[in-house]
């Protein structure tokens, strides 16, 4: 069996897996130190199953790293080196971040020459004596956490590498993050990302040790693995050494735990919580990915990030008195407290609902004075943000499934215009643990290529072989790996076979053998 | 309108310059941090109108050439706007009294504003596209029959080459092979002119009209349909015709293909306005054309800008679609493309959308 757990900025879910079946699930809230949150979704789980099962593994999404960057706490000083002068002079690491981040980082930022151009050439020979007084000043600085990001690195590695080499001669103790290990094309954004990642890998150790430590004190000694923002797992040594991967993985893994609940590979989901209700795409049972540069806490980045639309709609959201305007304020967490349902003072989407008699929440007798025409009017703004905003995600004409889950979803109407057919599948409230459970491994590379002096097939391997070698490199079997996703993208104003192909793969965990495995409770 | 543009205006300018580039340009991201870095590095630039400028002054032209998708990569550099010109003194030998920017549409509206900033030569309000457009041929320099060259271009590594070519067609190619050759991406100055020359083709007031439609856009509120009128009046006394929303309605369907280097497809708007024909918009990089059940109802020379709905904020091409909820407008085209000359320049482009 496998347990599933999705630590969210409110609740900690829980699922407890016997194949396709859920034998537990649970809704605790998030503790301060995270930790207990997650021992109290545990124990909930214990309770429910009576005898604790035969465990495999235990997969973890959570909001850790993301809010971290957010909220600019244990962020550690970064070093940033660049290899790619002479381009971009002026234009050194850390270029249009915040004050307040970069400040946490240290802005520690070196640019040197090297790199590459689109057409293999290189930009700029490496400079060996440059590349030494580099590692000699970071080296008197004392700073550990490093990221090295290089011009066509997705491309060409090599100054990337040739430099690592060197910080680790200088530096035995340095955590290096390699900037074409972590992003697509997009120097800057993937060298942010690479920044990001360097500054959060001393607190990704504390997590993941965090983590086994309340696994352990409960006497579970199975693999834990940690959710992507794609859908896809990694294992613990993995996660030390990526934790910006983990960013937004909780919508990701709501997707893929709706996909699940319904049996359903295309359709929309609609997952509503107390202030937003979060709009993506499952295609193949994945979420249809962003083609934007995505923005995390102000830093511009290009990971590969679920596209989700967020519309200020949800069970908390303030109504106006003629109910003409509903959200995007919403009274979030103490809908509990303020919602007139449940005694408070303030008009609130879940109160239109109860008064409309769509649902049972509070006491509905708090509700009976309202007017049926603000009810009305707030019903009708409510479809209207809901179908507006899914007709803008559906990938075409034709009607899709809508999916609804969240706690939230009994805001949503009987049926939707758009909507083939609306479903509110069982264990709704918990998708994002049940998402996170039956995550697979991925991996993905980006290369570019010359049709012209390259066969396509011979391109598409070469992208697909470092795909792979990612996949495994997060504890994939290599065996069971497949190409779920070739995007080929012709460059405009480009010679003609000039062409970007992004490569992704995806297969089961390898089976890791485990002494723990089973132990009881 | 003469003064100063600071690092505070970037923004907007960037904003109004995606407005005004018709769905092309290019993503302004990196060229407007390039062009904060340069301020905060040189100070701000003087700017002054084409008509504060002496008859006999020397003006060049000053932008960036070549593939968008590889300055992804190779990053542009604060300084490359300034050797370019400070070359183009050396070799041609005359130091210019003021710069002016190829095309206010997109990425190109920040490059010069640097080199004016660092080397204390003002910037030309005004530019010689009004918009967003492929080629050197289109430019009014070009089309008033003023030489590109002597040109110079400027690579990523401050190389740098002189063109000479006996017309704007023979020296296209020769700057986009530079730019291909050195990376993807240059810089070039050219289309060295007098002040008269200037004043009798530029499009005017060009970075002014940006700075005004990018503040609009970011301060104002309301929804595309209710800053028409608004929008309409920033329009009003420009060299641009009046503007006007001829349609909003959601994006039933977009497809593009990359063809011979650009980027061609055709956009398909379901109007709100119930019963009328859907709407075709056609795609060469840029907006082309509007078409109503096989009627043309907009075409360039005018420009067509699809804006989001909601906000009003410009939607680049390669940006676009399905379900979006878009505004178009058409705003008509400076006199300078509605001469035969004007419109012989765009025939290429013109035959696509007729074709």
């Amino acid at each position: 069996m496998r347990i599933g757990i999705d630590v969210g900025g409110t609740h900690t879910d829980a699922v407890l897996l016997d194949g396709e079946r859920i034998v537990a699930s649970c809704k605790e809230l998030t503790s301060a130190d995270v930790i207990s949150g997650v021992k109290a979704a545990l124990t909930e789980l214990h309770r429910q199953a009576g005898e604790w099962p035969r465990l495999e593994t235990v997969m973890i999404g959570t909001t850790q790293f993301t809010n971290a960057v957010i909220e600019r706490r244990e962020l550690s000083p970064v070093a940033a080196i660049r290899i790619g002068l002479p381009a971009g002079r002026g234009m050194p690491p850390g270029v249009g971040w915040p004050e307040d981040i970069l400040r946490e980082l240290g802005d520690h930022a070196y640019t040197l020459p090297g790199g590459y151009l689109y057409d293999g050439k290189p930009l700029a020979p490496l400079d060996e004596e440059a590349m030494q007084a580099c590692v000699e000043d970071i080296a008197a600085k004392g700073i550990t956490n490093i990221a090295i990001s290089s011009a066509f690195s997705p491309a060409n590695p090599e100054p990337e590498l040739a430099m690592a080499d060197r910080v680790r001669a200088a530096i035995p103790d340095a955590i290096i993050t390699l900037s074409h290990q972590i992003g697509r094309l997009g120097l800057l954004e993937r060298e942010n990302a690479a920044m990001l990642n360097a500054a959060l890998r001393p607190f990704a150790v504390r997590v993941v040790e965090a983590f086994v430590g309340a696994l352990s004190d409960l006497g579970i000694t199975c693999p834990l693995y940690i959710s992507q923002n794609d859908g896809t797992l990694m294992d613990a040594r993995f996660v030390r050494e990526f934790p910006a991967l983990t960013f937004s993985s909780g919508p990701t893994n709501s997707l893929r735990g709706a996909a699940r609940l319904t049996g359903l590979e295309e359709a929309i989901v609609v997952d509503i919580g107390g202030t937003t209700s979060d709009i993506g795409v499952l295609r193949g049972g994945f979420p249809r990915e962003s083609n934007r540069a995505v923005d995390v806490g102000g830093v511009r980045t290009n990971f590969r990030m679920p596209d989700i639309m967020a519309v200020g709609l949800g069970g908390g959201s303030l109504v106006s008195e003629d109910g003409l305007s509903v959200g995007p304020q919403s009274v979030g967490h103490r809908l509990v407290t303020e919602a007139l349902v449940f005694g408070g003072s303030t008009l609130t989407a879940t109160d239109i609902v109860v008064a409309a008699e769509r649902a049972e929440v509070g006491d509905p007798s708090k509700v009976a004075h309202l007017p049926k025409e603000t009810v009305e009017n707030a019903l009708t703004s409510m479809r209207a943000m809901l179908e507006e905003n899914i007709r803008q995600m559906k990938p075409d004409k034709q009607p899709l499934p809508v999916i609804l889950v969240g706690g939230g979803a009994i805001l949503a109407p009987e049926n939707l215009s758009d909507a083939a057919q609306l479903l509110t599948p069982e264990h709704s409230g918990v998708a994002n643990a049940m998402g996170a459970a039956i995550a697979l491994v991925g991996g993905e590379a980006e290369v570019f290529a010359d049709y012209q002096e390259e066969s396509r097939e011979g391109a598409l391997q070469r992208a697909k072989d470092q795909a792979c070698d990612v996949a495994v490199r997060a504890g994939g079997d290599r065996a069971s790996l497949k190409t779920t996703e070739i995007e080929e993208t012709a460059l405009p104003y480009m010679d003609d076979g000039a062409t970007r192909i992004r490569v992704k793969v995806v297969g089961d965990l390898a089976r890791v053998p485990s002494a723990g495995e089973g132990k009881p409770l | 309108m003469s003064g100063q543009i600071t690092l505070e205006m970037l923004d907007d300018i960037a904003a109004g310059a995606a407005f005004l580039a018709t769905g092309g340009g290019g993503d302004p991201h990196l060229a407007c941090l390039c062009a904060k870095e340069g301020l905060k590095a040189y100070g701000p630039a003087r700017m002054i109108a084409p008509e504060e400028l002496a008859d006999d002054a020397f003006v060049i032209a000053v932008g960036a050439v070549g593939a968008p998708t590889t300055s992804l990569e190779l990053l542009p550099s604060i300084d490359e706007a300034v050797r370019v010109v400070k070359a183009y003194a050396e070799i041609v030998g005359r130091r210019p009294d003021a710069l002016v920017s190829f095309e206010i549409g997109g990425s190109n509206s920040l490059i010069p504003i640097v080199a004016a900033a660092a080397l204390g030569i003002p910037l030309i309000d005004g530019d010689g596209m009004g918009r967003a457009l492929p080629e050197a041929t289109m430019m009014t320099y070009a089309i008033a029959g003023i030489s590109p060259t002597p040109a110079v271009g400027l690579d990523y590594a401050g190389n740098t080459e002189r063109f000479d070519a006996p017309d704007v067609q023979a020296y296209e190619p020769m700057i986009r092979r530079f730019a291909m050759e050195r990376g993807g991406m240059a810089v070039s100055a050219e289309f060295g002119m007098t002040g008269a020359h200037l004043k009798a083709c530029i499009v005017p007031k060009t970075v002014t009209l940006s700075a005004e439609l990018g503040r609009f856009l970011r301060t104002g509120e309301g929804n595309a349909a209710e800053r028409e009128a608004d929008l309409a009046k920033l329009f009003q006394g420009t060299i641009y015709g009046p503007l006007e929303l001829i349609a909003s309605g959601l994006v039933s369907d977009y497809t593009s293909k990359v063809v011979g280097g650009f980027d061609v497809g055709e956009a398909t708007l379901e109007c709100v306005v119930k019963g009328e024909e859907p709407l075709k918009v056609s795609v060469k990089n840029e907006y082309l054309a509007v078409k109503q059940a096989g009627r043309m109802i907009a075409c360039l020379p005018d420009l067509i800008t699809l804006v989001d709905f909601e906000t009003g904020w410009p939607i680049n091409a390669e940006r676009l679609r399905f379900g979006q909820r878009v505004s178009v407008f058409r705003i008509g085209s400076p006199a300078h493309y509605t001469t035969p000359e004007g419109l012989a320049s765009l025939q290429p482009l013109i035959d696509t959308v007729q074709g």
